[in-house]
């Protein structure tokens, strides 16, 4: 099996930001010229995620989901402030291939879930879980770490699977941003608790963080955001890295 | 010339904007086939495919687009799904008939490992056509749950953690490919470029 290499868009409309452990906010660029960029250095897919509107109960952004899926011949996830089924469909329609559902699904219906995966097919559905750690247990957070949800991470991995979901993209709230390695523990304990696949985001800050949370967790996927931003490693370096390592992935 | 390609629009799931956009960067002149009148318009078909199949035979039905696929002699290309549906049965969400013109079901993934299967993935060329021509090497993009099982009209097949799976399928005018072509960089569009170039009738 690849593990498919993801790049991670966390976005504030127009542009790509880079969350401070889920507090401040740094500019990186232009979302669209990003995704095409780290398209072209071999990116297996890009996830566009809009980290304010949900918070701030704004719209979405589609003209900036359209211009960004232009450029792109690879897969285009897009999260953040997802509804309704129109809002999924929409996204579809211009160019999304999966919707990541985090806020709505885990706070207000779960049951969106199941009529997602229904109509649009499993494979298009991806639950963001943003875990915190709590003494031995992972809790569910939502709005880039901020809210606290009460559900414990392992039973909603469960549920959303049993709902439909096709994909959990799952991030740390403690390990976010900071570049100093993922929550292996978390990372393994989600990977074998579920049968869908499982892509682990938060905390890569080398070749080596990247290769351990594989080894140690074999998720399906890797996503990976302020690494590559400031061009000091690219997505081709990291699978040519992991290839000498003997991880498979794809060209 | 034989480049117009219509994409068949149904049903509120599907993503023919990635696909239109593949086919134009294959130099190919596209038309988003909305009602049935428009399959004259076309030289070549394609048959996108998000949802279940249940629901994709569905809109075909509603739309009315069913005879007219169904009776066509024109090169048709079905994606994901939409090779899914140019089998005899599906078995997502009960038991539906699809459009038959292979003789095949569609069923689960039955693998141990993860589903859906995501991701790129090598093709194994067991009786290559035209559309798959110079693409041996090349890895596409998978994103499925179901499987197409047939015996006879197999193009290539895919492994999956030690699973060998139909990833083509071909009879007459009816190409099918279980992955994404639109979603697979310069191979995808190079899929495209070979269906475009095709000497079919129509």
């Amino acid at each position: 099996m690849r593990t498919r290499i993801i790049a991670k868009l966390d976005v504030k409309p127009p542009y790509v930001v880079k969350p401070i452990h889920f507090e401040g906010l740094r500019k990186i660029g232009i979302t669209s010229e990003l995704a095409k960029k780290y398209y072209k250095q071999g990116a297996d897919e890009i996830m566009y995620i809009d980290i304010v509107s949900s918070l701030y109960q704004r719209d979405i952004v589609f003209n900036e989901i359209e211009k960004t899926a232009n450029e792109l011949f690879i897969p285009f996830g897009v999260g953040g402030a997802i509804r309704s089924l129109e809002d999924i469909s929409k996204l579809f329609h211009i160019g999304a291939d999966k919707v990541v559902i985090n806020t709505y699904a885990v706070q207000e219906n779960p049951e969106i879930i199941n009529k997602a995966a229904e109509i649009f097919g499993n494979q298009a559905i991806v639950i963001n879980i943003e875990a915190k750690k709590w003494g031995a247990h992972w809790e569910c957070y939502t709005d880039c770490g901020r809210i606290r949800t009460g559900r414990g991470v392992l039973e909603w991995a469960k549920e959303v699977e049993s709902r439909g979901a096709g994909e959990i993209l799952l991030q740390s709230v403690d390990k976010d941003g900071r570049n100093r390695g993922f929550d292996l523990e978390l990372c393994k304990k989600i990977v074998e608790s579920v049968d869908i696949p499982v892509v682990v985001a938060s905390g890569a800050g080398s070749l080596e963080d990247i290769k351990e949370v594989i080894e140690c967790a074999k998720p399906s996927g890797v996503a990976i955001a302020s690494l590559l931003h400031y061009d000091k490693i690219t997505i081709n370096g990291i699978k040519k890295y992991l290839r000498n390592n003997a991880i498979e992935v794809s060209k | 010339m034989s480049n117009v390609i219509g994409i068949v629009n149904y049903g509120i799931a599907g993503n023919i904007h990635s696909i239109k956009k593949a086919i134009e960067a294959a130099d190919g002149i596209t038309i988003v086939i909305n009602e049935v009148s428009q399959f004259s318009d076309v030289d070549k078909i394609v048959l996108p495919g998000v949802g279940s199949f249940k629901d994709a035979m569905q809109e075909l039905e509603n739309d009315g687009f069913l005879e007219a696929l169904k009776n066509t002699t024109k090169p048709i290309l079905g994606i994901c799904l939409g090779m899914q549906i140019l089998s005899t049965l599906g078995f997502e969400y009960g038991k539906t008939k699809g459009l038959n013109f292979i003789e095949a079901e569609v069923r689960p993934i039955l693998v141990d490992a993860k589903v859906p299967h995501v991701g790129f993935n090598t093709i194994e060329l067991i009786n290559s056509n035209e559309v798959l021509k110079d693409l041996e090497n090349e890895e596409f993009y998978f994103m499925h749950s179901y499987e197409v099982v047939n015996y006879t009209n197999i193009s290539s097949l895919t492994e999956y953690s030690g699973h060998k799976f139909v990833s083509s399928i071909q009879k007459n005018n009816v190409y099918g490919v279980q992955f994404h072509p639109e979603k697979s960089r310069d191979a995808g569009i190079k899929l495209f470029s070979n269906f475009i170039n095709l000497q079919g009738e129509g």
